[in-house]
């Protein structure tokens, strides 16, 4: 090429761009003529220059040439373009990307005007694939002046970062699910009345522990937390548990005693998980446990209770096999039988009742003579009751209702009731023995107004309950005379003021 | 062979169902005792050849009155509403009749007892 070429000598430039890989040769065979920039022969140099350079670039490059921006491009700015290309190649900037036109306007008069634009992440959204996608690119765009020194085109050097910044996007997104879950963990954790603990992998080490005022904390890592937290005697089970759930690497769960932090004897309802690492093994495992020291109570006084109450029906029985026996071995006819034996056994039941409150619960002197004879005296002023009261053991109690069950029934088959008028009195007093010792309590049941009474020619099972079971019951003697104006019965025994359980 | 038996047994009911029982199987009762002191002077001072010990006398229990048995070289049994849980350690291993129980239980018991 000679230095005094001109244009009227049009050479053809097959030649031009020399290389340039694929948009080279787009370029060299692309109808210039159609756009502004004529064809490739008229190029001014300055244009030549920058289109050879922007081709030799592994870095994607743009240059807009002209008011319109016309596009001249390379390799990887035709990856970039997408679909884009190759209809890209020769447009005007405007048209060739409509969706960012107006952006492109500001690039073209910044950068037509002499100045430079730089973006860095700028986010845009493109329509090279069919459909809009957002992007995100460092922009850096600088004027290129022609042969006279001004701005003729403007440069652009494209770098895609959607990639990192969906990559960051992602993270920080991540991160954001890690901060929410961890926050509701942590509102968990103040929600929740458990404990909460840590244990290294083999739970050698506590690491933390949120005693929750049920325990004492455990705030740095302690591998002295069994007898902080565990008596001795139960250690050894509750290691085996533990042991069982690290073989497993399955749930660790157990009710046991732990001392509390007031240093007694608690229940606790305790689950821990393994925590696992990237490796699948386990990096230290995660509890909670609950106070369940007041429903362990419950539960331990329930059984107490049902074991008493057991009892109690256990005695029973054998009280109402006793009466029973007795009453038939003593019975003249099997309907006399019957009778005794339900009359009997409603004494029984009566007598129970007065002792039901709590166990230990003293029973009042009085009360027991008006409650067992209430249900046989034909009126109430057939009967006497006088004497000062005092309270009774409940045993002491039940002796004395059966005996006075006897006594009542007697006195209305035979004695007093049994007629119009007869009356029947029961009067006692406390009184100090002679020869010094504690107070005695007499007792007398005295029947008048009945039919003449005769000696009977055999005890029966009353008879016996009252002068041989209610003397031992109460430690004394129990006497019955069978006087012809009526029966006569004297207790007379040492007073035992039965003290309730408990008091001083 | 007819055995002096000493009956502690504090309801008063069953009590003289032991009494009777006794009687039946062509023993004698040696005594009544229905609470602790009682049984107690009567451990020491009766002459006897066995003896029938309620656990729980009026809430008090009757292993003292176990205790002087043994001394005397007499032997007994218990009879309880509880279950053998109800026996203190050194007695765990005599023989415990449960109430209610029948003329025979009683029988045999006596009879294993005395062998």
């Amino acid at each position: 090429m000679s230095a005094d070429a001109g244009p009227d000598a049009p050479v053809p430039s097959p030649d031009f761009p020399h290389g340039g890989g694929d948009l080279g040769a787009l370029i060299r065979a692309f109808d210039w003529s159609t756009t502004g920039l004529g064809p490739i022969v008229g190029w001014p140099q300055s244009l030549k220059t920058v289109t050879n350079t922007l081709l030799l670039s592994p870095v994607p490059i743009v240059l807009l040439w002209g008011e319109d921006g016309v596009m001249i491009y390379n390799d990887a700015y035709s990856v970039f373009a997408g679909r884009r290309h190759p209809r890209l190649l020769g447009s005007k900037v405007r048209e060739g990307w409509p969706e960012v036109a107006d952006f492109n306007d500001h690039v073209m008069k910044v950068g037509l005007g002499g100045g430079t634009l730089a973006y860095k992440d700028q986010e845009l959204t493109l329509n090279r694939h069919g459909g809009p996608e957002q992007v995100w690119m460092n922009l850096d765009y600088s004027p290129v002046p022609d042969e006279s020194g001004r701005p003729a085109g403007v440069i652009a050097i494209v770098i895609e970062t959607s990639e990192r910044m969906r990559a960051e996007r992602r993270q920080e997104e991540a991160l954001d699910r890690v901060r929410q879950s961890e926050a509701r963990f942590r509102a968990l954790v103040n929600a929740t009345s458990d404990v909460v603990y840590r244990m290294s992998a083999d739970w050698l080490e506590m690491k933390a522990l949120d005693g929750r005022g049920f325990l004492s904390d455990t705030e740095t890592p302690s591998i002295r937390w069994m007898d902080e937290y565990l008596f001795p005697e139960d250690q050894a089970a509750i290691w085996g548990a533990i042991s069982d759930a690290i073989e497993a690497r399955g749930v660790f769960q157990l009710e046991h005693r732990v001392r509390q932090a007031d240093g007694a004897a608690g229940w606790t309802s305790s689950r821990a998980i393994p925590l696992m690492g990237a490796g699948g093994e386990i990096v230290e495992w995660f509890g909670a446990a609950s106070d369940i020291t007041a429903r362990r109570e419950a539960e331990q006084h329930l059984r107490l209770v049902i074991n008493e109450l057991n009892h109690r029906v256990k005695n029973n029985l054998a009280m109402t096999q006793a009466v029973a026996a007795q009453t038939f071995r003593n019975a003249g006819s099997i309907t006399d039988a019957q009778h005794s034996l339900s009359s009997r056994i409603s004494a029984l039941a009566q007598a129970n009742d007065l002792l039901t409150g709590a166990r230990g619960a003293a029973v009042s002197m009085t009360g027991v003579l008006d409650q067992a004879t209430r249900p046989h005296y034909p009126s109430p002023e057939r009967r006497r009751i006088e004497g000062p009261d005092f309270s009774l053991s409940p045993k002491t109690a039940l002796s004395m209702s059966l005996a006075m069950h006897e006594l009542s029934t007697n006195a209305l088959k035979y004695g007093a009731w049994s007629g119009q008028d007869g009356v029947v009195e029961i009067c006692w007093s406390i009184y100090p023995p002679e020869r010094g010792g504690p107070e005695r309590l007499k007792l007398v049941w005295t029947e008048h107004g009945g039919p003449r009474v005769a000696e009977p020619s055999r005890r029966g099972f009353g008879t016996r309950l009252i002068e041989r079971g209610l003397a031992a019951e109460m430690g004394g003697v129990v006497q019955m005379r069978f006087e012809p104006e009526g029966l006569v019965c004297v207790i007379d025994a040492p007073l035992t003021v039965y003290a309730e359980e408990g008091a001083a | 062979m007819s055995l002096r038996i000493l009956i502690v047994e504090d309801e008063m009911t069953i009590a003289l169902l032991l009494e009777d029982m006794v009687s039946d199987l062509g023993h004698e009762p040696a005594g009544l005792a229905m609470r602790l002191p009682q049984a107690l002077q009567m451990a020491e001072t009766e002459r006897l050849d066995l003896a029938i010990l309620d656990v729980n006398l009026d809430g008090r229990l009757s292993f003292p009155v176990a205790e002087i048995l043994e001394r005397r070289g007499v032997p007994f049994l218990f009879a309880t509403g509880y279950g053998s849980g109800g026996i203190e350690a050194p007695y765990r291993d005599r023989v415990v009749i449960r109430k209610p129980f029948s003329l025979e239980d009683l029988g045999k018991a006596i009879d294993r007892v005395a062998a």
